[in-house]
């Protein structure tokens, strides 16, 4: 039993960032109707950008959070301004391979400038504590707690003010959009900041349990279109619940069977949802 | 009000509007007749700014909107009602209402006001206030579009075909609602319609729309006597 819950703690801990990362890239996806292949390098690089302001600038772990999401969110503004943008009226295929070269150029730039070698942030929350007889690490838990604030904000974000409509309204109908007056430009952009500030954060509570490594981004990003499959192409629900499913079936299969095989059955767990549900868990019949 | 100085608009190197030129005064009501296929679609969304003419000028109260994006011209009071109604088919109808009003957001009491007003136009939108869009008739659906359009006040409405595909009864429910807009809200209607018989008879004067070429033009007692008029879209 001890196991179990042990197991079902860590799977709700990636669950948590899972849900987080796979969120900000189904937002993006909505509005653009381009999958952003580089999401999972956003998330890479507010890990590097975190260690930059703990470990090189001697900054306390809150204040670099607040800074990696300022600087991520400028960040994603920016990617939308000059890789998707000017790409807009174009075929599709060009926005992917746009997307592709962000991707390696994110990458390349971690690499040249952190090196291959992996590295990890001093964790400022080591402690840990018993509870059901399964340990539990702070800085775990924080994980958690700091998805569950992130996901309640985002929502209140999206159903209550006018800006957090209007990317609801812009996904649904962008001509509709742009004819009720909404600057579908400044939608997307404003889009981009909160998907990739939302990694960031993702990454700057989870870079202290593990170590940084300029691939990890791509890993991760993989498993972000899995969770966004999963849950149903462009649904806000479905990519949280497809997170914590993702999350909890990985660390199941991981504890129970082999660590070694965990990205395995993330995939299994993909077909087999697809092939009893081919538009995910909320997905909708194509219009 | 609204002019357009020999219009050109090409979609996808199709020549769909060929030198078109009207003028609107303010507070007119003015439509837009023609068969399916004729450009009337072409040419609103080219006044719209959704589509950009190649050549010639589209001036608003006297100023250039040819180049302006959309929702610069949105601002500027001139408003499409698109065909096909492009609602937000997942949002309630307070929220489509509402994100009609974007132009005019923050300012509350305005926005009440007129929420109010379209309720009044359209009391069943008012029973079904969080119903989701998509789930709506045909018709519920054009009057939402209509409502939403008139949220932020516009001073000159763009009608796309709002009786295409709508049952008699609804067509002229929704006749009433545009004369009452133009007429109690003094708001500036172009109405573009195949159905000539409605729109002749709550019109002031129309343009007759063929190929993409302005081919007449006329106040609505000459245009309903217009041998070629009655031919191809009264049938009488």
């Amino acid at each position: 039993m001890e196991l179990f819950l042990q197991q079902v703690f860590n799977g709700i801990m990636f669950g948590s960032t899972y849900a987080i990362v796979a969120l900000g890239l189904t937002l993006v996806m909505g509005i653009l109707n381009i999958p952003n292949f580089a999401h999972g390098h956003l998330y890479m690089l507010g890990g590097y950008i975190t260690f930059f302001f703990i470990g090189t600038l001697g900054l306390g772990f809150w204040p670099s959070l607040v800074l990696t999401l300022i600087v991520l969110g400028l960040l994603g503004v920016l990617m939308e301004r000059i890789v998707y943008r000017p790409l807009t009226d174009q075929p599709h295929i060009n926005a992917f391979i746009a997307a592709i070269g962000a991707l390696i150029f994110l990458e390349s730039l971690a690499l040249v400038v952190w090196g291959p070698q992996g590295l990890r942030i001093p964790n400022p929350y080591p402690q840990n504590f018993e509870l059901l007889g399964i340990t539990i690490g702070l800085q775990r838990l924080l994980v958690i707690i700091g998805a569950i604030t992130l996901i309640f904000g985002l929502h209140v974000f999206m159903k209550h003010t006018i800006l957090g409509t209007t990317i609801e309204a812009v996904a649904q109908n962008r001509e509709g959009a742009m004819l009720n007056g909404i600057n579908v430009n400044r939608v997307s952009a404003v889009t981009f900041a909160i998907s990739s500030a939302t990694a960031a954060v993702a990454a700057s509570f989870l870079s202290p349990i593990f170590m940084l490594s300029p691939s990890m981004g791509a890993i991760l990003g993989m498993k972000a279109f899995i969770i966004v499959i999963l849950g149903g192409m462009g649904s806000i629900p479905g990519a949280i619940l497809g997170g914590y499913i993702l999350g909890v079936i990985e660390a199941l299969g991981g504890g129970y069977i082999s660590a070694a095989y965990k990205d395995v059955f993330a995939f299994g767990a993909l077909i087999i949802i697809l092939t009893v549900k081919p538009t995910g868990i909320f997905g909708k019949k194509e219009a | 009000m609204l002019k357009l100085n020999q219009v050109h608009t090409a979609i996808g190197g199709l020549q769909i509007i060929q030198n078109v030129s009207l003028e609107i005064g303010k507070g007119e009501f003015v439509a837009l007749l023609g068969s399916n296929g004729a450009g009337k679609t072409t040419l609103f969304r080219t006044i719209a700014g959704v589509l950009k003419p190649h050549a010639g000028s589209v001036t608003f109260e006297g100023v250039p909107i040819d180049r302006l994006p959309v929702h610069k011209i949105v601002e500027r009071g001139l408003v499409l009602c698109p065909q096909g109604r492009q609602l937000f088919p997942e949002l309630s109808v307070q929220k489509n209402l509402l994100l009609g009003a974007y132009p005019i957001r923050g300012e509350k009491k305005r926005i009440q006001k007129n929420l109010d007003r379209v309720y009044a136009l359209f009391p069943i939108l008012r029973e079904r206030i969080n119903q989701k869009a998509g789930t709506f008739s045909g018709g519920e659906q054009q009057m939402l579009a209509i409502g939403r359009a008139l949220m932020s006040e516009p001073k000159m409405l763009l009608l796309d075909e709002p009786s295409v595909g709508l049952a008699p009864l609804i067509v002229k429910l929704i006749a009433d609602v545009i004369s009452n807009i133009n007429q109690e809200m003094d708001t500036t209607v172009f109405l573009s319609e195949q159905n000539a018989n409605m729109a002749l008879n709550i019109t002031q004067r129309g343009y007759v729309l063929e190929s993409g070429r302005c081919v007449l033009d006329g106040d609505c007692q000459h245009l309903k006597t217009d041998e070629k008029v009655r031919k191809a879209y009264i049938g009488a």
